[in-house]
């Protein structure tokens, strides 16, 4: 958009969805320039999806079928992989700011006319596509290694979209630690550090009823169990919901409404959170 | 619509940590004027310039710029200017072409104008060759180049340059400066900052000097020039420190020059700054001559902005001359350094 107004001097710039479609392009562009950050953040859940259906696959099973109908651990775990990706995807969130931050691209970014809000969507629009497309590869690769999704094709879009969903609280807290710190490694380290405790301290691997007591607590407000339980009811085709018991939907519907809220609201607590950070980041040291 | 380009008012900036970066500074550009911003490390300037284009909130003061509230109409303000940061600011991943895309798209430049004013500004600084290879393979002066095109993709009326020639080969920089000379013969209002002094006293109508957050002194080049009081008689003589000082003492004994004249040792023998530079040098040789002192080489010349740098704010400064910057385009390690105590350490400047 350009034209004349207020002062009578010529100004230029685009719409809302213009700001962010650029800043889409932008972030596609560099993932595709630099593919090493999706193989890493692809490695290590297949990884995870290979040793631990092979390593505990055989002890698990019994522990995930004590509240289930006979199920393969390779089903159960799929979904807890897919979260995996879209968290480790989401934790190298802040390291592309902090490069920005680096280059100087983030400073002329901020005095450029765009929407910092659209500028946020488009990077986080870009980052989905790529956690979309990670989240497909291990599908694949779980129904390769025997896994089934209960609920067909549309399901397996179904957990893409959750996957996505779910990566929006990370993505924000993952820029936001880039703003404040604005130093890669400790984005790194900052991401990180909290990544595995989230996974491992949730119903990711296990069944909420078989861990411990403290566990359990922790898990209940842990948002990675809202983002698993709902992938795992897409996956199973039933209600797998232990930490909020709701019957009001029924079926698989007991698990999505409840956990679907719960994502988006952290969601947008999250995302306002990255987006206040990123607009007074420039003046942040300003009294 | 207003004459003025900038108007600030009593801007002050103070960051968390206590610095007052800029006190209390009152400036106006006219619109269509190429302004410089002239000052050592630390002086504020770039903290100025950030206040001036939105990415800093001043402490205190009005600024306007192109007519809007800077603090209120920030979006309109950016909208309206284009900004050449003093660290390089390119997108190293992508293309030289996609980099210029990318500043286009950002500043809604119709997408029918886009791909003529790409290659334009790709010519203008001399990248079209390489305008598909990434900007991660090019050297320094190219990726600063590369910078100074970005800014200017969608034509704003008022531009700032934060030492935008820095680490430019004279090639470069020299198409730079024509580029600017051109772009403000057009009408865009220019505010440029540099370490050059050459620089500045090549391109702008107007000079501000900084220091320590403050103007200290304002007006064209000619009239600062005239704040340094006279000319400048360079003499460099034989021998080491002891030399030098010896002849120091003599050209401030005798009584050729007026008292306001001033007298410093220099690397290789002294520097006389006086009005009566140029009558009384030859007898100031003369008596060097009679005091057994050995001249090899003396000069009379008129002062840089150097010497009107020192002359207002008491600053040794050194200058790298522009045209020994690397052929490379690389950085050279010199430049413009403040060298008393005022100087503050990590600053932005």
């Amino acid at each position: 958009m350009a034209g004349d107004a207020g002062d009578g001097v010529s100004r230029t710039r685009n719409p809302f969805v213009g700001d962010l479609w650029v800043n889409f392009v932008r972030w596609n562009i560099k993932a595709v320039r630099n593919p090493f950050v999706l193989v890493v953040s692809l490695v290590q859940p297949i990884i995870f999806l290979v040793l631990f259906t092979q390593v505990f696959g055989g002890v698990a099973t019994g522990a995930v079928n004590q509240s289930a109908a006979d199920i393969s651990y390779e089903t159960y775990l799929v979904p807890a992989i897919c979260m995996q990706v879209a968290l480790a995807a989401a934790a190298t969130s802040g390291v592309g700011l902090v490069n920005d931050i680096e280059n100087g691209m983030f400073e002329k970014v901020l005095v450029s006319p765009m929407n910092r809000t659209a500028v946020f969507l488009g990077k986080t629009a870009a980052e989905v596509v790529r956690i979309a497309v990670q989240i497909c590869i291990i599908i694949g690769l779980g129904v390769a290694l025997g896994a089934e999704v209960a609920t067909g094709v549309v399901g397996a879009l179904g957990i893409v979209g959750v996957g996505i969903l779910f990566s929006f609280w990370f993505t924000a807290l993952s820029n936001t630690i880039a703003v404040i710190t604005k130093d890669q490694e400790s984005t790194i380290i900052g991401a990180n550090l909290l990544q595995f405790p989230l996974l491992f301290v949730s119903t990711a691997f296990l069944p909420l009823a078989v861990l411990p007591g403290w566990i359990q607590t922790v898990a209940r407000f842990n948002p990675v169990t809202y983002g698993v339980d709902a992938a795992r009811a897409i996956m199973l085709g039933r209600d797998v919901m232990t930490v909020i018991e709701v019957t009001a939907f029924g079926g698989i519907y007991d698990t999505l409404v409840p956990a679907l809220a719960v994502l988006l609201v952290l969601a947008v607590s999250f995302g306002s959170v990255a987006v206040y950070m990123l607009q007074r980041a420039s003046s942040a040291n300003v009294q | 619509m207003t004459d003025d380009a900038i108007a600030a008012e009593g801007v002050e900036l103070t960051y968390a940590d206590g610095t007052r970066a800029v006190r209390s500074i009152d400036l106006t550009v006219p619109r269509g004027e190429f302004f410089g911003f002239l000052g050592p490390n630390g002086a504020g300037k770039t903290t100025t310039i950030k206040t001036l284009v939105t990415l800093l909130r001043p402490t205190a003061g009005s600024i306007t710029v192109n007519g809007f509230d800077a603090l209120r109409e920030g979006r309109a303000v950016r909208e309206t200017v284009g900004y050449m940061a003093q660290e390089t600011s390119i997108d190293p991943e992508l293309t030289a072409r996609e980099n210029l895309r990318f500043a286009c798209d950002s500043y809604g430049v119709p997408r029918s104008e886009r791909a003529d004013r790409i290659d334009e500004l790709l010519d203008l600084v001399d990248l079209a060759d390489v305008a598909d290879k990434r900007a991660d393979d090019f050297s320094g002066g190219m990726k600063k180049r590369l910078d100074a095109a970005s800014a200017l993709v969608h034509r704003p009326p008022l531009v700032f340059l934060d030492e935008p020639t820095t680490g430019l080969d004279p090639k470069a920089r020299n198409r730079l400066w024509e580029y600017f000379s051109q772009i403000n013969d057009r009408g865009t209002t220019i505010f440029l900052t540099t370490q050059y002094l050459e620089e500045a006293d090549a391109l702008c109508e107007r000079l501000a000097v900084i220091l320590d957050g403050e103007i200290v002194s304002e007006g064209s080049p000619a009239e600062l020039k005239r704040e340094v009081g006279g000319e400048i008689l360079e003499v460099d003589v034989e021998g080491d420190e002891p030399a030098r000082q010896a002849a120091a003492d003599i050209a401030r004994s005798v009584d050729l020059f007026e008292p306001e004249a001033t007298v410093d040792v220099t690397d290789g023998g002294i520097s006389v700054t006086s009005e009566r530079a140029r009558t009384k040098g030859t007898d100031l040789l003369v008596a060097l001559r009679d005091a057994g002192i050995s001249v090899t080489g003396f000069n009379v010349r008129a002062p840089t902005l150097d010497d009107v740098f020192l002359a207002i704010t008491g600053e040794h400064v050194e200058t790298e001359p522009v045209d020994t910057l690397t052929a490379d385009g690389g950085v050279p390690s010199g430049g413009l350094r403040g060298s008393s105590d005022r100087r503050s350490d990590g600053d932005d400047d």
